[in-house]
């Protein structure tokens, strides 16, 4: 059966420390824009932690929420793509295709999430800083859209590596890089066409979530929300 | 610094012409690039992991770092060109290693960019401007070492024990042994580690309560009650990724049973942002609370006060059951109700295992000791010390050594001839009111390693950049973070990119060079020696018989009471308490040069490139402060300028700014950037151990102007989004 990625974001261990973030962009070449563009909203996160903020001082709450594709399966980032840049692969990922995409933004204006990042300049790396680009992920160019593709060089050299010691892949072989930091273990990835994987599993948690549900997106990111405590169960 | 830009666009002409111009450019040297063939192979595209130690703080997590082969320019004896060699592309948790266990946190993720940085120092340099203006010119290794030794030479020659100092950041290992042990061999004092949030009250509290001269390690991973007072364990304090971990496994790992996180802080920090339940107590009652709660224990029965037994004993009052802290008279004092305090004793007491931790803010007051010690024996009295889910203390091979002086002291009682700066930077964190940058100026002589000039090395007469952490031998020997003993040695990842010298090796170099060999004498000829023979039996005896640390014991013995916080500032003229913090992402500032870390967006305001106030949203309304003005900052010591972000996370009565940026010189990325909560803060210090109180100053906010730009949101949801903020939205 072919394999179906997704991911499961349990927030009662995030501690929004923003690891994942900083683990993406070491993965992915993915550039800093300086504080000029960042002031004119252009700065990139392909994962970002939203918090939300709950009631007044003293009694005041954060809610920490990593945000990154959902990688739909009834994406409406690809729908609205003259040019087939952004289409849905076989195994589920919302994929991007630099050398097809011509800079139309539909998708990032059809994006319910926000997490698509337009290259509105060539990026920049003062050298030496180019020397850390990682070699297995393209460098995006001026007027090409991007966004997170769940590390699908990590995919493709997981599956590459078990093909080659003659194996099945194995559930945790694969992990993109924003699970593999995560300090508290809040991010899980997995197969979901495989019912005993962690995130499949997960994924099925009474108190799992998707993101802006009633849009009938249907994201593969699920969110379990975080767990009050309750005297009497403790 | 115009030589290396000179070097850095002759390599971009360079880097263009590429390896055709090597054979064609005979006879024209500009266009001549050298080939260096480096004597190991690595398979081009293939990924190899290759260990080391992440050295941004001193948690000591070990590291991978991913390399592959590419070409780099680089400098070899003055000469530079390109070389094909392995270079570290990332840098990931090491799933073997006790600490990291296969992680990394947000700053280890970006350490990658301290050896790419553009502006690092690429070879020895000596001053030729004036002192502080930033101006240097490339020498020889040979000339520099010659400098350095002659100056080693006249300082040690007029025989004073204060002729040479040495301040670094600290760091547990050999190095800091290398280190120390060159200084004894002087005749020098001991070198002094000094970091801006320093943690030397919590040692001194752990010594007297436990016996631990120690930061403490929680084994939150079978803690089913935490009570956290300030600190930041989720964050940047002490061991934040190993404590993260753990944390991980005590929200959702105990078989069905999910646990309580209480956070005790007047400024909801990112680690209290995850609580169930945030307290905010008065700045500095931290300690009163924790005293509320044991009394409530005790009054209930719920625990006998001599549970407690040396922690508790060390606290006026607690065999009567601590009189003075009924539930209303702790109401009085830090502002959290007197049910509230007896709910959340009741439930402590009831759901263990328990534990309580302070650190940060909390201790960071005149009374920082005195808060400690509360703290302690509250665990004390919930049984949580050396036990399952409770506060524990990392074996550790060799002692913490307490410090025989700290900076602060050290610059007001003494000028040394010569000074030794190692990444250190106290130019920018020391309270104005140490006048460091005099201090500084009559030192006659400085020599930096660091890798890059900032506020403080710009002071330098002789720059010795050291190599990166993953071009060098590293080790570390952590004081927390694990149950078990950790120590860390690990070889370089890659070869050394520049003309630069590990500050280890370039030790035992000047020290063959010196007119009077060091007595007792260095007995290696490269650190990697150092650390591949057998650890010394004992660590070195610098200064051991003035350490005030058996001092302190005997001080102790007696009990004594908490006491309410003094604060700097007449509350009348300055009625805010000014709250600084270490940013997630520059941590005490240190970071500020790295772009990932600019960009970075705050976790609780998605502030990147900026600094920021945080002000109670009813006491800017009364200030006349809308969310992003611009505000001053003014206390008795200095004054500052930031924009203000309204936040319901921090009481009225305070007002609070993350450390990092505010930097004179710091790269071409934080230079000049943005503002430093410590260009306002008093020299007060906790009564009890000397410490720095930085947070014990008073500060008066009123409105400067409108919102110019500087503050740089990310927001991504845009109805998190202030309509006049600039930022995506």
């Amino acid at each position: 059966m072919a394999h179906r990625w997704g991911m499961v974001v349990d927030l009662d261990r995030c501690t929004g420390c923003e690891a994942c973030v900083t683990a993406c962009h070491a993965e992915n070449n993915i550039p800093t824009v300086g504080p000029q563009e960042a002031a004119n909203g252009r700065a990139m996160h392909w994962m970002r932690v939203e918090r939300y903020w709950e009631g007044e001082y003293p009694d005041a709450k954060v809610k920490f929420r990593p945000v990154l594709c959902q990688q739909c399966d009834n994406a409406p980032c690809e729908a609205v793509c003259p040019t087939y840049a952004a289409h849905q692969t076989d195994e589920g990922l919302n994929a991007q295709v630099y050398n097809r995409c011509i800079g139309t933004r539909y998708c990032a204006n059809a994006c319910s999430y926000n997490v698509r990042f337009f290259n509105f300049f060539n990026p920049q790396w003062e050298k030496p800083l180019h020397l850390q680009l990682n070699p297995d992920v393209s460098v995006r160019e001026v007027g090409v859209m991007e966004k997170c593709t769940f590390c699908v060089q990590r995919i493709k050299t997981g599956k590459r590596t078990a093909a080659t010691e003659n194996r099945e892949l194995k559930d945790g072989d694969i992990q993109p890089a924003c699970a593999q930091a995560c300090p508290s273990g809040a991010i899980i990835f997995g197969d979901l066409n495989d019912h005993e994987s962690r995130a499949a599993r997960l994924a099925h948690s009474p108190r799992g979530t998707k993101l802006l549900e009633d849009l009938g997106a249907e994201p593969k990111v699920t969110y379990l929300q975080r767990q009050p405590w309750n005297e009497s169960d403790a | 610094m115009t030589p290396p830009m000179d070097r850095r666009r002759f390599l971009k002409v360079t880097a263009v012409t590429g390896t055709t111009a090597a054979l064609t450019a005979c006879g024209n040297p500009e266009n001549q690039i050298v080939r260096f063939i480096p004597d190991e192979e690595i398979v081009p595209g293939i990924a190899e992991w290759r260990p080391s130690i992440c050295p941004l703080c001193a948690a000591g997590c070990g590291v991978q770092a991913r390399v592959m082969d590419g070409d780099a320019e680089v400098l070899r004896n003055g000469t530079a060109g390109v070389m094909r060699m392995p270079l570290v592309k990332k840098l990931e948790g090491d799933p073997a290693h006790p600490i990291s266990q296969g992680r990394l946190c947000v700053r280890g993720q970006a350490a990658v960019q301290v050896t790419y940085h553009p502006d690092r120092l690429v070879a020895p340099m000596k001053r030729t401007g004036e002192r502080g203006s930033g101006q240097f010119a490339e020498i020889t290794w040979d000339e520099a070492i010659t400098t350095l030794a002659g100056r080693l030479d006249e300082a040690v020659a007029a025989g004073q024990a204060t002729a040479v100092s040495f301040v670094g950041r600290p760091r547990r290992g050999r190095r800091a042994e290398l280190v120390a042990r060159f200084l004894q061999g002087l005749g020098a004092g001991a070198p002094i580690w000094y970091e801006p949030f320093d943690d030397g009250v919590l040692r001194r509290a752990n010594a007297l309560s436990f016996g631990h001269y120690q930061l403490p390690t929680w084994d939150l991973a079978h803690t089913r009650y935490l009570v956290n007072f300030g600190a930041d364990f989720l964050g940047t304090w002490n061991s934040p990724l190993a404590h993260s971990v753990a944390y991980g496994r005590m929200r959702q790992e105990q078989r069905g049973i999910r646990p309580k996180f209480v956070q005790v802080e007047p400024r909801m920090s990112q680690t209290g942002a995850s609580a169930d339940e945030w307290v905010a107590a008065r700045p500095g009652t931290e300690g009163a609370v924790a005293l509320g709660l044991a009394r409530a224990i005790i009054a209930a029965g719920l625990r006998p006060a001599s549970a407690a037994g040396a922690a508790g004993a060390l606290i006026a009052g607690w065999s009567e059951g601590l009189a003075d802290y009924a539930p209303d008279t702790v109401e009085r004092l830090t502002g959290v109700s007197a049910k509230r305090l007896e709910r959340l004793a009741r439930e402590m007491a009831e759901h263990g295992p328990a534990v309580a931790a302070i650190g940060g803010q909390a201790l960071a007051h005149t009374n920082g000791l005195a808060q400690a010690l509360a703290v302690n024996a509250l665990n004390a009295l919930l049984g949580a010390v050396g036990t399952p889910g409770g506060v524990h203390f990392t074996p550790l091979a060799s002692p913490v050594e307490a410090p025989a002086t700290d900076l602060a002291t050290h610059v007001r009682e003494a000028t040394p001839r010569l000074l030794f700066v190692d990444g250190a930077n106290p130019a920018l964190t020391l309270p104005p009111g140490a006048n460091v940058g005099a201090w500084l100026a009559a030192i006659p002589f400085i020599a930096s390693v660091g890798s890059f000039v900032d506020d403080t090395s710009a002071y330098a007469d002789l720059l010795l950049p050291d190599h990166s952490f993953l071009e060098s031998w590293v080790d570390a020997a952590p004081e927390s973070g694990a149950l078990a003993a950790v120590t860390t040695v690990a070889g370089p990842a890659m070869r050394p990119l520049y003309d630069t010298r590990a500050t280890t090796d370039l030790l035992l170099e000047v020290s063959r060079k010196l007119a009077r060999p060091l007595d007792p004498p260095l007995p290696w000829q490269t650190f990697q020696e150092m650390v591949q023979a057998e650890p010394a039996a004992a660590t070195p005896a610098t200064a051991r018989a003035s350490r005030p640390a058996s001092a302190v014991a005997v001080a102790a013995a007696a009990p004594r009471p908490w006491s309410a916080p003094g604060f700097d500032g007449d509350a009348a003229k300055f009625p805010l308490h000014f709250l600084p913090f270490a940013s997630q992402a520059f941590g005490d500032g240190s970071l500020a040069h790295l772009p990932w870390m600019q960009e970075l967006p705050d976790p609780l305001t998605t502030a990147m490139w900026s600094t920021w106030l945080e002000i109670n949203p009813a006491t800017a309304a009364t200030l006349g402060i809308a969310d992003g003005d611009l505000v001053d900052v003014v206390s008795a010591h200095g004054r500052l300028q930031a924009p203000a972000v309204l936040s319901p996370g921090i009481g009225p009565d305070a007002v609070a700014m993350p450390a990092g940026q505010g930097h004179k010189t710091f790269t071409r990325y934080a230079t000049g950037r943005g503002a430093s909560p410590f260009a306002v803060l008093a020299p007060s210090t906790d009564a009890a151990t000397g410490a720095h109180a930085w947070a014990a100053t008073r500060v008066a906010v009123t409105k400067a102007g409108p919102p110019d730009g500087r503050l740089i949101l990310f927001a991504g949801a845009t109805r998190e989004r202030p309509a006049h903020t600039r930022g995506r939205g």
